[in-house]
């Protein structure tokens, strides 16, 4: 049992220069290939993780660009939406006031037309009536006309003649 | 045949003959032989696993624990350097854990259970620490930094030999940590089964029929604990490594 704590040294050489050989031929046929298949291994994954980093990059600056342009196409939009609304009601603004003149217009020249019809028709028979009452005058007086009156009359006429004859001779 | 010649069969090393060189240094032994049967199951079983001839199962296992070790164990301790010790880290883990799973196996022996092999292993960390450091700074610049920055000049004599003693401490406290973790195990387990052989000789019933299922199942939880034990041990060997090596590379 006193052979436990007391090392043979024998053992110990045998045992570091098996270790150091195993070392080196564990380095050579196991140790590299494992190292260099990892070392791929993360690289590729490396290489995957950032090449799979940029498409996001790109997808996010292209949703970004494409975010600004619908912001441009609606303000676009209601610009236009805007000025359309804004026409629209000029138009019938415009509209309601032509018709609106039309309307006038036709009333004032109805009443012109009216005004003028009635003037005539007042001509009209104003004209009638004269008529009218010339010949009623001259059927009246045809009638009371009678030799008296006409004695009467011309002894008159031929008084003021002379009248004025001799006021035309002083 | 008693109690202490089971456990000295299942814990000692046996040395079947000494090579005749060296004055007969180098044994041919049991421990010896289980360290190899690792070395050639690794030089085997990890090439196929790597290359997925072994399964998915048998790769994701050998690369979950790499990733692991470069990851949480190399790159918070040793920073960007670490890679260049990512092989020997490794290697240091495996081997550890298979020696300790060895111990496990019926008829195997847990090579790590010898004092000799855990203080080779904490000498190659001992070792490694100052290559390291060396490496990273040039061998002016890291004696130098040896002693904290900003520790007045007489102070040097008193602190050179503690930071000294501090690196032979930690060699040693590894080189200990792991022998005594790896036997702990196969003590209890033998005690264990001892118990049975104890009560049996006070009454063979006795033995057989109440301490036997209760040692067993005793053993079988204790052997579920020393597998984990030998994943907890190779990892903290492993992690304490590069501490230490961070250390003396990250030094002020």
């Amino acid at each position: 049992m006193e052979k436990l704590l007391s090392p043979d040294i024998g053992l110990s050489i045998w045992t570091a220069v098996a270790f150091l050989l195993l070392v080196v031929i564990l380095g050579k046929v196991a140790w590299k290939p494992i190292i260099q298949a990892l070392e791929e291994r993360e690289h590729a994954l490396k290489a995957e993780r950032e090449a799979t980093e940029a498409a996001r990059r790109s997808a996010e600056e292209l949703k970004a660009v494409l975010d600004r342009e619908l912001a441009k196409v609606q303000q676009r939009t209601q610009e236009m939406l805007a000025e359309a609304q804004k026409e629209g009601a000029a138009q019938r603004e415009s509209v309601i006031r032509a018709a609106q003149e039309e309307a006038a217009r036709l009333t004032e020249k109805t009443r012109a037309q009216l005004e003028g019809e009635k003037n005539r028709l007042v001509q009209d028979l104003r004209k009638e009536v004269a008529g009218l009452s010339t010949l009623a005058a001259e059927k009246i007086l045809r009638k009371s006309i009678d030799a008296s009156v006409q004695k009467t009359a011309l002894d008159e006429f031929f008084r003021d003649l002379e009248k004025n004859k001799t006021r035309l001779e002083s | 045949m008693d109690l202490k010649h089971v456990l000295e069969h299942h814990i000692l090393d046996e040395v079947w003959f000494r090579l005749p060189v060296f004055n007969g240094l180098m044994p041919w032994s049991k421990h010896l032989l289980m360290m190899l049967i690792a070395a050639a199951f690794l030089v085997l079983f990890l090439p196929l696993a790597v290359r997925g001839k072994l399964g998915i199962l048998a790769k994701g296992f050998v690369e979950a624990i790499v990733v692991f070790i470069r990851d949480d164990i190399l790159e918070p301790n040793l920073g960007h350097v670490g890679h260049a010790y990512l092989g020997y880290f490794c290697t240091l883990f495996f081997f550890i854990l298979v020696c300790n799973l060895l111990g496990l196996v019926p008829y195997g022996a847990t090579a790590t259970g010898n004092i000799a092999v855990t203080l080779a292993l904490a000498m190659t960390t001992f070792f490694l620490i100052h290559l390291a450091g060396i490496r990273e700074h040039g061998l002016v610049k890291y004696l130098h930094s040896i002693v904290p920055a900003g520790v007045p000049f007489w102070l040097w004599p008193l602190l050179y030999p503690i930071e000294l003693i501090g690196f032979a401490t930690k060699a040693f406290a590894l080189c200990i940590r792991l022998f005594a973790n790896m036997i702990a195990g196969h003590i209890v387990i033998l005690a264990l089964l001892g118990l049975i052989f104890i009560f049996g000789a006070l009454n063979p019933w006795v033995g057989l029929v109440v301490t036997a299922p209760v040692s067993i199942l005793l053993v079988l939880f204790v052997m579920c604990l020393e597998l984990f034990v030998a994943f907890l041990q190779a990892y903290i060997f492993t992690f304490l490594t590069a501490i230490f090596v961070g250390g003396a590379v990250h030094s002020h």
